[in-house]
């Protein structure tokens, strides 16, 4: 079995702020101006993971299931004269790269991922297969698409988690387990049911397709 | 910063590539002989532009097609697949990939037809992908740009020693098409020139290819080990690398500690962008003086995200039988006298250092050995 423990969260549903609102609401975490050329979710996702401070030995699993969807679109939109800068900010992991480099913060192990139904239960035997000597940083999120989303292949919410997986138990919030369970009932969690459990902290119990159960229980209110 | 946890050795028990020439085989033969795969396409394909280098699979017409016409490709890549419960829980399977099917995301919005969408997002092409090729649902997928292959097989070596996979499949894949290439092109570093990796000249250019490639990897079978596997990430800018190529050395640094006195060879990135390719060698230098550095990218072009996959199944042929192809597309002088152009001899070599790097200042890299 593998365990570690929840000592940080934080999560941010940004409803249905438009990029701009973001942009005012979350301008004082980042540099002077550096908002101008971040993305909603670069700005959702970096101000949460700046506020629990990453340490430069901590690893880092970053999920999403569409990403970077506004660059994404723009990107299109500029052709045949291709935006250089879109192409780049559009590109998996960019949202993570954006406040990083920001902050010219280097990481050893990061694992920018991609994934829906199976991607949470995947995201976390990643970031628990880490150096249980290190803490890991897993944050992950969408933003709403325009007209990507009138084709349903986008997401139609904005949010961003992040939490820190530590084998420390103190002052804990809550502990996730994934124990070997040959035929325990494989099930899915999309990333925005994932975020709205953190939000509510409900408890989870999930079969991951690897045939093992996972559980995430509170421990702390 | 503190040293990662030592990702324990893996093997390889089989594995295989498709490029522009063909399969591994045949990409190490062409290799061998100084060709290249690169020939001038327009950047956009149908919509016409600057002509640029774009190494395609043999027969691949640049149009994204629905359903993507690469599947076929694909099929034949795995057609040699040892069967099996691939994408169930004690076989899993990693997906890396930068592009996925982005290029039908391109094709849908340039023409409109919505049957695109349905593998224009890394999810729904996995999806895809996983239900065509009959895997179970235990599949992971990982997007780091350009060393995404190298998170999978890192991955699956975690999954192998922590006793969750008896054998792990790593499957990388990534198609050319205008979206990629009208991007690398819009960054100006993708223009008519053909790509001279680790040549000493005024102007750096790259050239792009299609690539896919797949291995099964075990804890005990197989006769190549894959150790020492190494990440880093500068964080410092998105197109370019720190200056002092502090990035390099410190993912090469973790790979040279574990190959000890072993006589190495070096497969680097080396696309043929300047700044890159200069610290690159550099850092390749200072760790390994004397061994001959190559790159093949001048022949596959760069395959993106299935690069670290592609290079892989080659360079292991070439330690099999003994020559390496040298750096194709480039001639003297190079960024330093280890930079190999002509083919290598690996008679005396004990074993391979694989590199790839990516934008955002991403490294990865491994040692390569017989078992």
């Amino acid at each position: 079995m593998l365990e570690r423990y929840v000592t940080a969260l934080r999560t941010d549903d940004a409803g249905a702020e438009t990029p701009a609102e973001t942009r005012d609401r979350l301008r004082d975490h980042f540099a002077r101006g550096a908002t101008r050329r971040m993305t909603q979710l670069g700005m959702l996702i970096g101000a949460q993971v700046k506020a629990v401070e990453p340490q430069p030995h901590e690893a880092l699993v970053y999920l999403s299931a569409y990403a970077e969807t506004r660059a994404l679109e723009g990107y299109l939109e500029s052709f045949p004269t291709a935006s250089p800068t879109l192409f780049q900010t559009s590109i998996h992991p960019s949202a993570i790269q954006q406040v990083m480099i920001g902050q010219h913060q280097p990481l050893r192990h990061f694992f920018p991922m991609a994934g829906s139904r199976h991607g949470i239960a995947q995201a976390l035997t990643v970031a628990l297969l880490g150096d249980p000597a290190a803490p890991t940083l897993v944050c992950g999120g969408e933003e709403r698409g325009t007209w990507l989303l009138e084709q349903n292949a986008a997401s139609d919410r904005t949010f961003g988690f992040v939490f820190r997986l530590s084998a420390n138990a103190t002052n804990a919030l809550a502990r996730v387990r994934l124990s070997p369970e040959v035929g325990y009932p494989v099930g899915t969690c999309p990333l925005p049911q994932f975020f709205d459990t953190l939000v509510a902290r409900r408890p989870l119990t999930l079969g991951a397709p690897s045939g093992a159960r996972l559980t995430w229980d509170w421990l702390a209110p | 910063m503190s040293s990662p946890s030592a990702v324990p050795p893996i093997r390889v028990a089989a594995c295989d590539a498709v490029t522009g020439f063909g399969d591994a085989a045949t990409s190490l033969d062409q290799l061998l002989a100084g060709r290249t795969a690169l020939r001038p396409h327009p950047v956009l394909g149908n919509d016409g532009g600057d002509p640029v280098p774009l190494a395609l699979l043999p027969g691949r017409a640049y149009a994204d097609t629905s359903p993507p016409a690469w599947l076929s490709d694909v099929r034949a890549l795995l057609a040699n697949l040892p069967a099996g419960d691939w994408g169930t829980p004690r076989r899993p399977v990693m997906v890396t990939s930068s592009n996925f099917g982005v290029g039908n995301m391109y094709a849908y919005q340039r023409h409109g037809d919505a049957s695109h969408l349905a593998y224009g997002t890394p999810s729904a092409a996995v999806d895809w992908l996983t239900g065509e090729l009959g895997w179970g649902p235990n599949v992971t997928t990982f997007s780091h740009a350009c060393v995404s292959a190298h998170l999978g097989l890192l991955h699956a070596a975690r999954l192998l020693h922590a006793g969750l996979a008896d054998a792990v499949l790593a499957f990388s894949f990534d198609f050319l098409s205008p979206f990629v290439t009208g991007g690398f092109h819009a960054l100006k570093i993708l223009n008519a020139a053909l790509p001279a990796p680790y040549a000493a000249r005024e102007t750096g250019s790259i050239g792009l290819g299609d690539g896919a490639a797949w291995a099964i990897l075990t804890r005990d079978q197989g006769d190549f080990i894959i150790s020492h596997q190494s990440l880093y990430n500068e964080m410092h800018h998105f197109t370019a690398n720190e200056p002092g190529g502090s990035g390099f050395a410190a993912c090469l640094r973790e790979v040279h500690a574990g190959a000890g006195a072993r006589r190495v060879w070096l497969k680097g990135h080396g696309t043929g962008t300047l700044e890159a390719g200069r610290l690159e060698a550099e850092a390749f230098a200072a760790l390994w003086r004397d061994a001959p550095l190559v790159s093949w990218k001048g022949g596959l072009g760069h395959t993106l995200g299935s690069c670290g996959l592609v290079e892989l199944a080659i360079a292991l042929r070439a330690m099999r039988n003994g020559r390496a192809p040298g750096t194709v597309g480039s001639a003297a002088p190079g960024f330093t006298s280890a930079v190999a152009f002509d083919p290598v001899d690996l008679s005396t070599s004990d074993a391979a250092v694989c590199a790839s790097n990516a934008f955002g200042g991403a490294h990865a890299a491994f040692l390569l050995s017989h078992a």
